[in-house]
């Protein structure tokens, strides 16, 4: 009798996290290297609670709905020039290689510093790896330059000819859905998943990859999520009067 | 309901980012200021149905799960120190550095602050000094009488002295480097101060070992660029009001709760 306002129930909790989602999604509109997550929903039948006053003889299931996953929507996010030479855009699957104190950790923010040590870190201060560990600048370097495969190259004080630094890791993942984001932008490889070194990507120096959020599909989504839990909201409201008005006259005694 | 809370955070990134751009557009003209920007990272992440967990006692794992995340938040507003423009002024004591370094200047305190705005004047003793009155490091003085005032690359002040005809070398602007530039602490009259994410400053001669040279009667311009800045700007607003349409959306959500069985 109150399956009506069960299985909607199970709909308001997952609209409540599909816009939780969407939010997270618009507050990260700017951040560099940002991947929206999608929600995926799926039919949970109940088992043993069934409807049996439908068509005579027929016994149906009753469907509700449950949040299945979440899952990162890894299309390339627009690059944007910002001629500052220790800023790398990423084109392509692959991800930078941060060290964090909990161990090796994935980024697609290419937005470095250098620390007092002289070493590439990230906005956090993690060092980004290359193919020989943290890569260190000298005081005297200037002018870097980072090719399309990563490969770091300096003028080392008067020189004339290009020194080589490092060449930055990139990583690519057998199965990237299975990565886990850790905030501070952030990936942490996830069970059963592989990082390999990645020799498709391409790299841009002087450009950031922006947030691959589009504004225009989480406004629909937006409106879309708020408007069906407003209809479930009125129908679950109906059925309230339904039963209500059942009682009222059912409990009527006649005169 | 948590959509409210983590398009708040939304909010509050949006409007420092426009703070910051806000600064950027006001220094358009300042000699020698430096472009910041914000720089934002996504919140932890709160894993509802971790990925990767065991579906069943056959071995079969979650390849997805639910992370639902908190937001964003401001992670630093790193300064770009990259090269402004050079903008002829034909006042002697104007020097723009070309490449690496900072001017020393020294504070009336005793310490040292370091700036890229070449504006220089003379004062009362005939020291080079900045628009406040401080020293440029090394001190430079400029005879009484002189005439004919030129710095070189390396920084050298050479003026004619009365009865003489060949130039003669009264000192040398030296110039400072930093290992980490974006970590020096900006303090305002177009100084940075030294800071333990800078590293320690060296001081060295321009010109040489990697340190750029300087330009006399040259001013370095911002490095700001305004279509940038703009463009930056617009994006910021959309997003701040996008965040605010799902403060909105959300509280419609929560009324038509609020409302059910009346």
């Amino acid at each position: 009798m109150e399956n009506t306002l069960l299985i909607g129930l199970s709909r308001q909790v997952t609209l409540e996290r599909q816009m939780d989602v969407i939010a997270n999604n618009v507050a990260n509109v700017n951040t560099n290297g940002f991947k929206a997550d999608r929600s995926l929903f799926q039919e949970y039948l109940m088992p043993t609670a069934r409807e049996d006053n439908f068509a005579p003889g027929r016994d149906r299931r009753l469907s509700h709905v449950l949040d299945r996953a979440t899952f990162h929507d890894f299309a390339q996010g627009s690059p944007d020039q910002t001629k500052n030479p220790l800023d790398v855009a990423i084109k392509g699957d692959g991800f930078f290689v941060v060290q964090t104190p909990e161990g090796e950790r994935y980024t697609r923010d290419g937005g470095f510093q250098i620390n007092t040590q002289g070493q590439l870190v990230n906005a956090s201060g993690f060092q980004v790896l290359g193919n020989n560990g943290p890569i260190t600048f000298q005081q005297t370097d200037k002018q870097i330059n980072i090719a399309s495969d990563g490969t770091i190259t300096v003028l080392e004080g008067t020189n004339r000819i290009d020194s080589i630094r490092a060449k930055l890791r990139i990583v690519n993942f057998s199965q990237p859905q299975r990565l886990r984001k850790e905030g501070s932008n952030l990936y942490s490889i996830g069970e059963g998943n592989a990082a390999q070194p990645d020799t498709k990507s391409t790299l841009a120096q002087g450009f950031i990859e922006r947030s691959n959020v589009n504004a225009v599909t989480e406004m629909t989504r937006l409106i879309e999520v708020s408007r069906t839990y407003t209809q479930i909201a009125s129908m679950l409201q109906q059925q309230h009067d339904l039963h209500r008005t059942a009682i009222d006259r059912l409990a009527e005694v006649p005169a | 309901m948590r959509a409210v809370i983590t398009a708040a955070t939304g909010m509050a990134a949006q409007e420092l980012n426009v703070q910051v751009i806000s600064n950027n557009i006001a220094n358009l003209r300042t000699t020698g200021y430096k472009k910041q920007r914000a720089a934002f990272q996504d919140l932890i992440y709160d894993h509802v149905r971790r990925v990767g967990a065991q579906a069943s006692d056959q071995g079969t794992i979650l390849p997805v799960g639910v992370d639902l995340g908190g937001g964003v938040k401001t992670v630093g507003t790193p300064r770009l120190m990259g090269q402004g423009t050079l903008l002829p002024t034909g006042n002697e004591l104007d020097i723009a550095i070309r490449g690496e370094g900072f001017f020393k200047i020294q504070m009336p305190d005793g310490t040292y602050a370091y700036t890229r705005d070449g504006s220089f004047m003379m004062d009362a003793q005939g020291r080079i000094v900045n628009a406040q009155g401080n020293p440029v490091q090394p001190t430079v003085t400029i005879p009484n009488n002189s005439s004919g005032l030129t710095i070189n690359a390396q920084g050298q002040v050479s003026v004619t002295l009365p009865g003489s005809t060949t130039p003669t070398t009264v000192g040398q602007i030296g110039l400072t480097r930093f290992i980490n530039k974006a970590g020096l602490k900006p303090i305002g009259d177009n100084l940075f101060q030294d800071t333990p994410a800078s590293g320690a400053p060296q001081d060295g001669i321009a010109n040489t070992d990697g340190f750029g040279d300087m330009q006399q009667s040259n001013l370095e311009q911002s490095n700001v660029e305004v279509v940038t800045e703009i463009s930056d700007l617009i994006a910021a607003q959309r997003a701040y009001e996008m965040n605010a349409k799902v403060v909105s959306a959300a509280d419609q959500m929560l009324q038509a709760t609020s409302q059910m069985f009346r």
